[in-house]
């Protein structure tokens, strides 16, 4: 477990006064978030290291809940008074007085530990960064001659939160998180493309000679560009897809993921509003959300309400079998907690978010599922993707191949997947017994919050899909 | 407190940190760095969101950021914090001329040399002082009034919400060449989003209008119809086969094209040779009839400012002229590398469009459909899949279908393929509908042909 000494100016009394302050007007509930985090990053680009930077976020954001409504209230500059003042305005919320108790604050400690790392950020030297991304560089510059220009980025962040409220809980920790991430572009007889490759997560720089390398990093990069100069259009119009382990996971995220979040639920804007115990899916699909895998993006002790998290079981042989609960919705639906109340920052107030999302292993091998497509196409990597609250989503894949008569051939070029997630549901007909998780670099967008996130799958067989590809 | 008052204590609040952006441009060269600049951003921001004719949230606040960059025996580091209290800003600045010292030189690096003539600040009209005056209520109003309107449409059967949002800031800047000014913007943001249809085939979409001046919004009568409109002819889609069909790209969308031409033509994305317009200044790349220009100058636009984030004031420079490539959108770095000049659009480290737009024609969208005898209006994407190193486009989309100059059907669940370089030389028809409600923006478009896939 790190421990650090508390980066937090305000004392538990002042946090009693803010939160009397922030219930002043009344309202159901108040909680206070408070954060500091200190950025390190290095650039190198043009075989130089062409930059480095630092930077310092800190802030507090109040929260006044009245019923379905809340008042919001941040401020960077952290003085009683100042505090006192946005206190005020998130109470504002509240129109009538109503005698709601503040509980005293109790300090309760953090009992496990998903980050379990041996050298903390904050306590590597610069040039130790420095040459791990001149290691990543180098390894993608020297992988073959075709590679023209590389990029290596190196970020690391140490997040300290603490959260107090008026039902008397302050909680706090340091959440560590590293990414380091190359791009490489190749480039042959006129034709250019451009490969990517990541990797970190919730880990400490020991990772680096323990999990994963600078070095494989930067040749991932650099295969992936020269893959691309290879690569064929893919074919467009309806056909079978096989979804590759690990990368394939946002595919989950988003058809499925976003539209178990319990605000779309109990809006009734989300397709799976009504389906609670309904069949949404292939009997072989169980998706399951879990904020507690070790290391991982997605992984808290907390969330950012203070709530322990719970590894929450979604889609059970294609049954819907639960929501991503925050504390509003929770609350509003008489539903449990499950800790996933997230935020990108103190500016914002908490939203019912995904953590480590993934689909379940399966009974198929891989090379079973890929035999028996005739022609298809199998999807490796991807770039991301987006889904309407109706249930309609888009996802490009970014590197793939031609399935043809069950052996996969040419790689293809980008090319967008679309299709309903409950039609897509249905139509995954093979599920993998080989689960993996996508390389620790995903982040995830809604309503202007982004928060890291990770997911993951095994191999998949959609038995039919719309791919957007050429004539 | 009145809004005189307010007024007063922006002024000096202003004052004050451009003082302090002051003194640390002098207390880095003190200590030993050759250049520095220091930027302060201050502002309030205020949001209420409202759901089916309650508030759901609302979220008011006030926000300080100082960033600033040093550059030492031409090695370069940069560094912003929002705790802007002087020992943690002077730390930051002392760690960053060590830090300095361990990066690369690089011969390109630094602030610009020469600053050109200075633009008004209040000449480009970019600061309401409305913003102060409208109370609180007025603007929870306004949300409300737009989605009862929106939900007094029968065919509207959920709402995503509507919500109003206002910003006043200051963005402030220092540099050690002796450069200091600041200027001051507003903005007034009122949208709407809306669902149609039951629960397993229903469309949404939604309609906004952003301003920086309060009384040129739209009114929500004028968003919300537009809402309603929007979504409800998306319902009962029907699939179509996949096939190559002329485009009708609505200004939305051509918006989003020119958004993604921007990365491509940024200085930054060309010497890093990330663009497939990289060696092509002076090259014919679009048909005769496409101008596009980057303006930072028109005044009341949200793409306008008087100078860059290096103190560069910004200026109209022709990207695309009848067709032709004539310029690169460069920061002090990109252009030093490409041998060409700064134009004004530097943003951090990298670059950002002033108002980036494609000059309208003569046509009105119903003669452009009208004209049309197959093919697909395409009304909103979603996803990635823009390659800005080959051009390639790949996107889930939804959009009208049209038969004989007529929508016939929405349709959905397809995507469209393409290639930027050539929808670019493919550009059948301009309208003349730019609106300005984004700082990229363009008028809709008809492109000869596209790969849609469908069934």
């Amino acid at each position: 477990m790190i421990s650090y000494s508390n980066p937090f100016p305000l004392s538990l009394s002042d946090l009693e006064k803010i939160i009397e302050v922030a219930l002043s007007q009344g309202g159901d509930f108040a909680d206070v978030f408070q954060e500091y985090r200190r950025y390190q990053a290095v650039v190198m680009e043009d075989d130089i290291i062409k930059e480095t930077s630092e930077s310092i976020v800190q802030g507090l954001g109040i929260r006044v809940i009245n019923g379905e409504k809340t008042g919001y209230a941040y401020t960077n500059e952290i003085s009683l008074d100042k505090v006192k003042q946005a206190a005020l305005t998130a109470a504002a919320i509240a129109a009538l007085p109503s005698p709601v108790t503040v509980k005293p604050l109790v300090a309760q400690k953090v009992t496990t530990d998903f980050y379990p790392l041996k050298v903390s950020p904050d306590s590597v030297p610069l040039d130790q960064k420095i040459n791990l991304v001149r290691e990543a560089y180098l390894a993608c510059q020297g992988f073959d001659s075709k590679i023209i220009r590389v990029k290596a980025a190196l970020g690391d962040v140490m997040q300290w939160v603490a959260i107090a409220n008026s039902e008397g809980l302050y909680i706090a920790e340091a959440r560590p998180m590293i990414r380091l991430s190359c791009v490489a572009i190749a480039t042959t007889a006129g034709r250019r493309e451009v490969g990517f490759a990541g990797a970190g997560g919730r880990v400490g720089y020991d990772y680096f000679t323990e999990v994963k390398t600078p070095k494989s990093v930067g040749q991932e990069a650099a295969e992936e560009a020269l893959t691309l100069l290879e690569a064929v259009d893919a074919p467009a119009g309806e056909m079978p897809v096989v979804l590759a382990a690990g990368h394939s996971g946002v595919l989950v995220h988003e058809a499925v993921g976003h539209l178990l979040e319990a605000d779309f639920i109990r809006k009734k804007t989300s397709v799976f509003w009504d389906k609670l115990g309904q069949k949404v899916g292939s009997s072989q699909v169980r998706i399951i959300d879990d904020p507690t895998l070790p290391s991982m993006r997605g992984s808290y002790n907390f969330d950012d309400e203070g709530t322990g998290p719970k590894p929450t079981l979604l889609i059970d042989q294609g049954v819907v079998k639960g929501w991503l609960q925050d504390r509003l919705s929770a609350k509003l639906m008489g539903l449990p907690l499950t800790g996933h109340g997230r935020r990108q920052d103190f500016t914002s107030f908490p939203l019912p978010r995904m953590a480590n999302t993934y689909v379940d292993r399966g009974e198929y091998s891989p090379e079973e599922i890929i035999r028996s497509v005739k022609k298809g196409i199998y999807a490796e990597r991807f770039e991301g993707g987006q889904v309407e609250d109706s249930g309609k989503f888009t996802f490009t894949i970014s590197t793939g191949r031609l399935i043809e008569d069950g052996r996969l051939t040419a790689p293809i070029k980008q090319a967008t997947l679309i299709g309903m997630n409950i039609e897509i549901l249905h139509n995954i007909t093979m599920v993998g017994s080989d689960l993996s998780f996508s390389p620790q670099i995903g982040t995830c967008s809604k309503e202007g919050q982004e928060v890291p996130v990770g997911d993951g799958c095994p191999t998949l067989k959609i038995a039919k899909m719309t791919v957007g590809g050429q004539l | 407190m009145s809004r005189e008052d307010r007024e007063k204590k922006f002024r000096a609040e202003i004052r004050e940190l451009q003082l302090m952006a002051e003194n640390l441009v002098n207390f880095g060269q003190q200590i030993g760095a050759d250049e520095v600049e220091v930027t302060v951003a201050t502002g309030q921001e205020f949001s209420v969101n409202i759901r089916q004719q309650e508030i759901e949230d609302l979220t008011e606040a006030n926000f300080r950021l100082l960033s600033f960059r040093v550059i030492k025996d031409k090695r370069t580091a940069s560094a912003n914090s929002s705790d802007l209290s002087p020992e943690t800003i002077k730390n930051l600045m002392k760690a960053a001329i060590q830090r300095a010292t361990i990066a690369n030189p690089d011969g390109y690096s630094g602030l610009p040399s020469s600053l050109e003539p200075h633009v008004d600040p209040a000449s480009l009209k970019l600061y309401d002082p409305e913003i102060l005056a409208i109370d609180p209520r007025s603007k929870i109003n306004l949300a409300l009034e737009t989605e009862k309107i929106a939900l007094s449409d029968h065919r509207i059967s959920n709402s995503h919400g509507a919500n109003f949002a206002t910003s006043v800031a200051a963005i402030i800047l220092a540099n050690s060449n002796g450069f200091s000014d600041y200027y001051e913007v507003t903005s007034f943001n009122l949208g709407v989003g809306l669902q149609a249809g039951e629960t397993d085939e229903r469309v949404e979409d939604g309609w906004f209008s952003s301003r920086r001046f309060f009384r040129e919004l739209d009114p929500p009568e004028i968003i919300a119809r537009k809402a309603v409109e929007r979504t409800v002819r998306l319902l009962k889609p029907k699939k179509i086969k996949t096939q190559t069909v002329p485009v009708i790209f609505e200004p939305p969308m051509t918006a989003w094209l020119l958004g993604f031409l921007f990365t491509c033509v940024a200085g930054t994305s060309i010497y890093q040779k990330a663009s497939f317009l990289v060696d092509k200044l002076g090259e014919k790349i679009a048909g005769t009839n496409v101008t596009v220009l980057d303006d930072g100058l028109i005044p009341g636009k949200l793409g306008s400012r008087p100078f860059d984030s290096e103190g560069v004031p910004t200026r109209r420079t022709p990207v695309i002229e009848s067709g032709v490539l004539k310029n690169y959108l460069c920061n002090t770095y990109a252009a030093r590398k490409l041998n060409l000049s700064s134009t004004g659009n530097a943003d951090g480290s990298g670059v950002s469009p002033n108002n980036f737009y494609l000059v309208p024609g003569q046509l009105s969208l119903a003669e452009i459909v009208s004209s049309l005898r197959k093919g697909l209006i395409l009304t909103k994407t979603i996803g990635h899949g823009l390659n800005p190193v080959t051009g390639d486009i790949s996107r889930g989309a939804f959009g009208l279908w049209v038969e004989g100059g007529e929508v016939a059907y929405p349709v959905s669940e397809i995507t469209i393929a393409g290639n930027l370089g050539e929808i670019l030389a493919n550009i059948e028809s301009i309208g003349n509908d730019l609106g300005y409600e984004t700082a990229v923006c363009g008028p809709s478009i008809k492109v000869a042909e596209l790969t849609v896939a469908g069934e």
